[in-house]
């Protein structure tokens, strides 16, 4: 078997342009799914018993499914929902941001959980409302408590923007198929995912673990 | 009306807190069975007595971090308020210490400090800030102001906690046992601030088990047993002639003699 790397090389623009989508989306799937996972779980802990029920619903159902269902489910149902025809880029989004929300929800839960009851005490007692004790004393300590998860999150994500391929959202995985589909290069272009993806996955869980060095909170 | 609740000299000064029956349940367990107790402007008012006994629960009620379930407690003329923007106004003018500190960890010393000023109060971060220093110096750790509370000890610690109360230029501190959870070295140097404080005049609340605090500082002590005040008055009366066998008791399981 013979290989010809330069097939690579050839369709580098399209890589390119591939692997800036997959950044994108991962970066916008965090810019919704963070504030969102605050919100849910804020529902999920203060909000009135209904309410707050809808919010565990919205955890448990996308926190049990698989993503790739996900995905389908948003590119066949969103449209019907919404009316609109959405782009694959928008679908995958969306379909991204629903589960990332979802495990971010519970991540945050658990951490404003973990802010032992005397500092919500304390801001309260200065005459604080419980909003602001929670953005400007419980939220701080607990974004820097679950920073580690949220880190790993990320990094999952990273990789698991490869699975709205499969809704032609051409991202890296799906422009390195389309390559391989065209050249029949499958062993080198299956190569080059794998080594872009751990190239650019690679420095952003070191960065990772230099925040949380970083950022520790010490009691 | 037993002798225990014998009816205290008649204060001059304005009233500030009136606790007038209050109940305090915890499911079945009752935390407070109708205590009666008033603060007078400038007074130091001590709550004695033994762990478990309700003093920790009364203070906690007189900002409302505890709802009552019976009885009521007015605060400069007004009952205390279920409804949260009055009890918010309210709890601004009550400053608290707690036995754990409770420090933002998050912040430094001066950021502790102003965090009241600057987000309850809405001054400007220069304007908070100032005053943060200014408190910060008054309890003795202007040079602490960088440090976040990890890096300072237990009495530095519950010292930023006194500025950071004091910050929100209370009417009334509530104490609720500041120096349990420090090391015997370190409770001086609070007690000190304390003292310097009531010195100055301001009305202070104080759970405590320091009973030389409690006899030189305090003007009224109020000993607590099972959810009840057993005898309240000036401390001669309290710590050398108690006129109830519960106080006699808790005082000599202390090692009080007088």
């Amino acid at each position: 078997m013979t290989f010809d790397w330069s097939v690579v090389w050839q369709h580098r623009d399209a890589l390119a342009a591939g692997t800036v989508t997959t950044i994108l989306l991962t970066v916008a799937t965090m810019a919704i799914a963070v504030p969102c996972g605050i919100v849910v779980a804020i529902l999920r802990l203060y909000a009135w018993g209904p309410i707050a029920a809808l919010a565990t619903a919205y955890v448990e159902l996308f926190r049990n499914l698989p993503l790739i269902l996900v995905v389908y489910w948003a590119f066949y149902v969103l449209p019907i929902m919404t009316g609109l025809g959405l782009s694959p880029l928008v679908t995958g989004l969306a379909a991204l941001a629903l589960n990332v929300t979802a495990y971010n929800a519970e991540t945050f839960r658990a951490g404003i959980n973990s802010i032992r009851r005397g500092q919500l005490d304390a801001a309260m007692a200065l005459g604080m409302s419980r909003i602001q004790a929670l953005r400007r004393v419980v939220l701080p300590q607990a974004l820097r408590r679950i920073l580690p998860v949220l880190a790993s999150t990320w990094v999952s994500l990273f990789k698991d923007t490869s699975l709205v391929s499969v809704i032609a959202v051409t991202e890296l995985a799906y422009v390195a198929m389309q390559i391989r589909a065209q050249t029949f290069r499958v062993l080198e272009m299956l190569t080059a995912l794998a080594a872009i993806y751990w190239l650019l996955g690679y420095p952003q869980a070191k960065l990772v673990d230099w925040m949380q060095r970083r950022f520790v909170v010490t009691e | 009306m037993n002798s225990a609740m014998a009816p205290r000299a008649k204060s001059t000064r304005p009233r500030i807190i009136r606790y007038q029956g209050v109940i305090k349940r915890y499911g079945t367990f009752q935390a407070l069975s109708g205590v009666d107790l008033d603060v007078h402007a400038g007074e130091v008012v001590c709550l004695i007595g033994p762990s478990g006994s309700g003093k920790s629960t009364l203070l906690r009620c007189t900002n409302g971090l505890e709802s009552i379930d019976g009885g009521s407690i007015e605060f400069e003329g007004a009952h205390l308020s279920r409804e949260e923007h009055t009890l918010r106004a309210m709890r601004q003018r009550m400053g608290m210490v707690f036995q754990s500190f409770e420090l933002f960890p998050h912040l430094t010393a001066l950021e502790n400090v102003a965090e009241g000023p600057r987000t309850v109060l809405g001054k400007s971060r220069a304007e908070a800030a100032e005053r943060a220093s200014a408190m910060l110096a008054k309890v003795g750790l202007a040079d602490k102001a960088p440090n976040h509370p990890a890096a300072l000890s237990g009495g530095q610690q519950q010292r930023v906690a006194i500025a950071r109360a004091l910050a929100m230029e209370p009417d009334v501190m509530l104490f609720d046992e500041p120096t349990s959870a420090l090391d015997p070295e370190t409770i001086g140097e609070v007690l000190n601030v304390m003292k310097a404080l009531a010195d100055e005049g301001m009305t202070m609340v104080v759970v405590t088990h320091e009973m030389t605090f409690a006899r030189r500082v305090g003007d009224w002590v109020a000993v607590f047993d099972v959810g009840r005040i057993v005898e309240q008055g000036p401390p001669q009366q309290i710590f050398e002639a108690p006129t109830t066998e519960r106080t006699r008791d808790f005082l000599s399981h202390l090692g009080w003699n007088g």
